[in-house]
């Protein structure tokens, strides 16, 4: 059930990398915001997470085009090692500034969707955990076919394949990327408001995800958005097998083995073509 | 010793010499702590530099060597094994380990290099986390190296000469033909190794040295805290420490790490009665505006000014001439 979940936070990182070749360090930080704003509504209007996290997701759009244009611009086409110091810093100061202002303190969200349960076809299903699969789903799918269909998203690709070109074809780098990277930070966001009935909300408990949508985004093929959905579908039925035999504590550890292995196997990812 | 001619050995030999006066000022416990932070973390710093700044591969997973050490000194004593040599056995084990480490992760370039350092560390924490021979997220005890009155001082003193052999030996690389090369595959590696260069196994020397010095490192903070848990010595914040330490100060820079381990941990003292737990927000700001206006560090940036000053003579001179 948390394989769609990871298949958006993937495909979040995955778009961000294609089409800027930026890595975020950040994204899980992002998730992080994405939570907190769904608690927010939560507690203060009684807003279900299950609608909060529209506005998170509209939220974090504005503030990833923000974060773009401030400081991810300036680094644009600096070295790998410059972008990920950057991204890393400004996790950093998301995960502190929400610690400064909300405190360390763990919170629980008790919504009433979570003690329902549904059996079907002799399966027995959490009712929570079914919507946020299919909210899931159809980002998913939305996001795929908006990059896939639309002109925007053609202009995505094209400079995912060449950005020297693109701008000859009268693409605006900058407001692509621009939007793929709020695009990107969207996903993480919405991911994020649909984890908060499943979690405790903390401020670094996005930390895990960005390694884990990483670890998604290499088993897939880096910058491949299928290959990202992919990649979380695998990478949600490990965990819970892991989880099942071995007890949860184990299931972070053979991700990162996993992650390791791919890596030193094949690091275009399972998907992957062979890169230049 | 010859290559620390002029100017730079009367620097190296004044900074020595100011660090060892350093306990004569300070008064108390505390601060003797602080300073000993200092001094650690500019060796761990130098020992980064190395691997980040000399061969500009940026592992963001120097806390499995941190780590190692620590783990290696608390393990090994409880075996049995004599305390001074469980420190040179501690690091020869996270040297192990770099081979490996190496073997598989130098084949990987950029972005997929600093991942898999990570993924390597995140592994090694959370064995630690759950296995019990390291008594998870309880912790062990470390045996002190020095006990008594001078507790502080011994620490604080063998960091300074951690730091100091550490300096020795990237002054060394700086102007040898190792450092070049290493220097080479940090500005193109494609050409280096076109041009003949070993890639793979100079980044592996450097790593090997780096990881010493880091394990090494390690079990003096073990020792210096009697007491280690997984979320304090394998963490990426230790990672992260000393990678900002050295951007900050600047990369690929003798005095660089120096420099940026006592700017940084002292702000971060600051910042922490002020802030509380919220004291990594420092660490970010220094990052992002470090990456935005100074890339190449206090130190770059000053070689850069001296540079322009000396230009600026020159045409100055020239036109009089």
């Amino acid at each position: 059930m948390t394989g769609a979940l990871y298949a958006l936070i993937g495909m979040g990182l995955a778009l961000i990398f294609g089409v800027m070749r930026i890595v975020n360090f950040a994204h899980g930080a992002f998730l992080m915001v994405g939570m907190y704003v769904s608690w927010l509504l939560f507690e203060r209007f009684n807003l279900n997470p299950y609608l909060g996290f529209i506005v998170a997701g509209v939220f974090l759009f504005v503030f990833g085009y923000v974060v773009y244009l401030l400081l991810i611009r300036p680094v644009r086409d600096r070295s790998d090692f410059m972008q990920i110091l950057m991204t890393t810093g400004i996790g950093l100061i998301l995960v502190d500034s929400v610690q400064l202002i909300f405190g360390a303190d763990y919170h629980q969200t008790n919504i009433e969707l979570k003690n329902r349960w549904i059996r079907h076809f002799g399966l027995t299903f959490n009712a929570a955990e079914l919507l946020s699969f299919a909210i899931a789903a159809v980002c998913i799918i939305g996001l795929r076919s908006f990059v896939v269909r639309s002109r925007t998203g053609q202009a995505l690709r094209a400079i995912a394949q060449n950005r020297d070109v693109a701008p000859l074809m009268g693409i605006n780098v900058s407001r692509i990327q621009g939007l793929s990277f709020a695009l990107g930070i969207a996903a993480a966001g919405i991911a994020g408001g649909l984890l908060l009935p499943a979690l405790y909300l903390f401020p670094s408990v996005g930390d895990d995800y960005t390694l884990k949508a990483f670890v998604i985004v290499v088993l897939g093929g880096m910058g491949s958005i299928e290959g990202a959905a992919f990649g979380g579908l695998v990478l949600g039925v490990t965990e819970s097998l892991t989880s099942l035999y071995q007890g949860n504590q184990w299931a972070l550890i053979v991700d990162f083995i996993l992650f390791l292995l791919v890596l030193s196997l094949k690091p275009s990812g399972i998907f992957g073509r062979q890169r230049a | 010793m010859k290559n620390l001619r002029g100017w730079k050995l009367s620097v190296f030999i004044g900074v020595v010499a100011v660090s060892c006066g350093v306990p004569l000022l300070v008064q108390n416990d505390y601060q003797m702590q602080v300073v000993f932070r200092i001094a650690l973390f500019a060796a761990l710093g130098l020992a980064w530099d190395l691997v980040g700044g000399y061969a500009g591969q940026l592992s963001l997973g120097h806390a499995a060597f941190f780590g190692l050490g620590a783990y290696g000194l608390a393990l090994l004593t409880k075996a049995a094994v004599p305390l001074w040599i469980a420190v040179f056995l501690a690091a020869l084990i996270a040297t192990l380990f770099a081979v490996v480490m190496g073997r598989i992760m130098f084949r990987l370039r950029g972005p997929y290099f600093a991942l898999a350092t990570i993924a390597a560390a995140e592994v090694l924490r959370l064995l630690a986390t759950n296995l019990d021979i390291t008594q998870g997220a309880i912790g062990v005890t470390t045996p002190a190296l020095f006990s008594g009155r001078y507790f502080w001082r011994w620490f604080y003193l063998s960091a300074v000469v951690l730091a100091a052999l550490t300096f020795i030996v990237n002054a060394w690389v700086s102007q040898s033909r190792f450092g070049y090369y290493l220097m080479a595959i940090r500005e193109d590696e494609d050409t280096a190794s076109a041009v003949g260069i070993d890639t793979a196994s100079y980044k592996n020397r450097a790593l090997l040295i780096s990881a010493f010095i880091t394990a090494l490192g390690g079990t003096l903070y073990a020792s210096a805290f009697q007491f280690i848990i997984p979320d304090n010595v394998l963490t990426i914040d230790i990672s992260l420490q000393m990678a900002i330490i050295t951007m900050l100060g600047g990369a690929g820079t003798l005095l660089g790490p120096i420099v940026g381990a006592i700017l940084l941990l002292s702000a971060s003292e600051i910042f922490k009665n002020q802030f509380k737990e919220s004291h990594l927000l420092i660490y970010g700001i220094l990052i992002v505006l470090v990456v935005l206006f100074l890339p190449e560090g206090i130190m770059g940036g000053i070689r850069k000014l001296l540079g322009r000053l000396q230009g600026a003579k020159r045409t100055a001179v020239s036109a009089a001439g």
